[in-house]
């Protein structure tokens, strides 16, 4: 797979817009760099007023694409600390700082019975993969949130504390749903326990599984190795780059216990 | 760029630099020169090297402070065979600039034979010695916080190279001065300055750790005065130049360590806070000079005590 040619460049925000429970979308246009980017990979974002804001500067956010058009880039983002509050901050014609994309996307199928599974803001990279599947697969899509306002559109929504669709985590039902639809791929994106569960119950069953990653990080395109985790097979293994790597792995490459 | 208008050009023991400007080790990768312009760098540092390869720490290894980031890779590296099988060709190929190989041993005989082992290599210019790693002859204790281990070690290395011997100081010491000078007496050519300070942050709502191992290095803005007064201990009794780092962010950071000593500078974590780090610090360090018609040499170590 050819590695992605990192890019830095500032470009103005073309629409921003709130959405519940502190999520928000952020959308760019460019043509050129729409072109370049495929499901499962992700940018480096800082809002560029962000050293004006804060005294001091702050380390890019990675954030998976959401989705593409011809044209428009979209981020489906939640606010969680300074970097992103300050994304969702921006406004129209502010700049945004970006370094990518970057990272290996999903492999694309087809002819395949795909279910995807994620789980809070594990969601977006999910639906621009959805796209781009759904014309050439069988698809059933479910979510699990803390509670009514960590939900989007899919098959089958799951939460906490019960407030929006079945009470429970995404995971509760995943045996059934795998014989039922007869689920032969699953691509999931979410918390580590969210993933690791989606594992084990479907490795019983030994469906193929992409997860896509998620990790603290500082560069985004591989000199730092601050994003590694546990690759591999019995002894052979070996921190791989999130970054670099990853995002995407092999859910079987992963190894679970040592996250 | 002709020498002789070049206000920036710097002399690093046998080698000469184009820009002062310098990566730290880790911070700074081939790819990064897809986005920063190659000819504003004086030299390119590697990742450290081991003999053997290193998995390094568990996950999580950063986390980002109010005022610079904590890290604890672990020395993360494919070992010095692959290194010099897979990486080194690579970055003889694609680097205009001298580049300076640091690596780090658990003896003295494993540093030497690294050593050797890296001299039969062509386009190497210098050896960055990472010596924050356990002496396992001395019951483990890290080479660079000892005085006279330094002294030893760089002895032993110095014979056996002709290129720039580079020795990496911890500013986890209590007297920086004295292992410099050690390092410069067992025949060091060059030192560099700061490596990360120990650090630590927790989370106060459940009370764990942010990096998996607990305390890891603090490196970025927070650091700069540290790493400035460390730098002016040391540069008061060593002969020897000085690539100075820890906490550089902008060229006016980057002007106070000239001022204070250094010959060249080195950024590190600045370049994950500003990709164009390099080129930026260059271009304003270069407006400075022309604007007063002076060269770099004219303020380094040119300090006064107020």
């Amino acid at each position: 797979m050819s590695k992605p040619i990192p890019l830095y460049i500032k470009r103005e925000i073309y629409s921003s817009t709130e959405l519940t429970g502190n999520y928000f979308v952020l959308r760019i246009l460019d043509e050129e760099l729409a072109l370049k980017c495929k499901p499962g990979q992700f940018f480096e974002l800082r809002a560029a007023k962000m050293e004006t804001d804060c005294s001091l500067p702050k380390l890019f956010k990675p954030i998976s694409i959401y989705d593409v058009t011809k044209v428009i880039i979209s981020f489906l983002i939640k606010k969680r600390g300074s970097g992103t509050n300050s994304l969702s901050k921006s406004t129209t014609t502010d700049l945004l700082e970006m370094i990518g994309p970057l990272g290996n996307g999903f492999p694309i199928v087809s002819g395949r019975n795909v279910l995807l599974v994620s789980g809070g803001i594990g969601y977006p990279p999910l639906s621009y993969l959805y796209k781009e599947l759904i014309a050439q697969n069988q698809i059933y899509w479910i979510h699990g949130g803390g509670g009514s306002n960590d939900v989007f559109p899919c098959n089958e929504v799951w939460t906490i504390d019960g407030s929006y669709g079945n009470k429970g985590m995404v995971t509760e039902n995943l045996e059934n749903i795998l014989t039922e639809k007869k689920i032969d791929l699953i691509y999931s994106c979410g918390p580590i326990p969210m993933l690791k569960e989606c594992f084990r119950k479907a490795s019983k069953l030994n469906i193929e599984q992409y997860c896509s990653l998620e990790a603290y990080m500082a560069c985004g395109i591989g000199s730092c190795y601050g994003c590694a985790v546990p690759i591999g097979k019995n002894d052979q293994w070996n921190y791989l780059r999130v970054c670099q790597e990853g995002p995407v792995f092999n859910a079987e490459e992963v190894l679970w216990n040592l996250l | 760029m002709e020498p002789s208008v070049n206000k920036l050009q710097t002399s690093l023991g046998r080698i000469m630099l184009q820009s002062p400007i310098t990566v730290a080790s880790g911070t700074f990768a081939l790819d990064n020169l897809k986005i920063v312009e190659q000819n504003f760098l004086g030299a390119f540092v590697c990742k450290t090297i081991t003999r053997h390869p290193k998995k390094g720490n568990p996950p999580p290894r950063l986390f980002e402070t109010e005022a610079g980031l904590l890290n604890s890779i672990g020395l993360q590296n494919p070992g010095l065979d692959k290194f010099i099988a897979e990486d080194l060709p690579v970055l003889k190929e694609k680097l205009d600039v001298p580049l300076i190989v640091s690596f780090s041993g658990s003896s003295y005989a494993e540093f030497a034979e690294m050593l050797e082992t890296l001299e039969k290599q062509e386009g190497i210019a210098g050896y960055e010695l990472n010596v924050s790693c356990p002496n396992v002859e001395n019951e483990g204790i890290a080479f660079g916080v000892n005085p006279d281990i330094v002294h030893q070690l760089c002895k032993q290395l110095a014979p056996l190279t002709e290129r720039e011997l580079i020795v990496k100081l911890s500013p986890n010491v209590s007297d920086i001065g004295m292992i410099a000078k050690a390092a410069e007496e067992g025949g060091a050519t060059a030192i560099s300055m700061i490596n990360t300070v120990w650090g630590m942050a927790i989370n106060y709502q459940n009370g764990k750790s942010m990096l998996q191992k607990g305390i890891g290095g603090y490196s970025g803005i927070g650091i700069k005065p540290i790493a400035l007064a460390l730098l002016y201990q040391a540069a008061k009794v060593i002969h020897i130049p000085i690539i100075a780092m820890g906490g550089i962010y902008k060229w006016q950071d980057a002007l106070e360590f000239f001022w204070a000593g250094a010959s060249a500078i080195s950024l590190g974590t600045a370049n994950f806070i500003d990709p164009l780090a390099v080129q930026n610090v260059y271009a304003g360090i270069n407006a400075f000079l022309q604007e007063r018609n002076i060269t770099l040499s004219d303020i380094v170590g040119k300090y006064e005590l107020e």
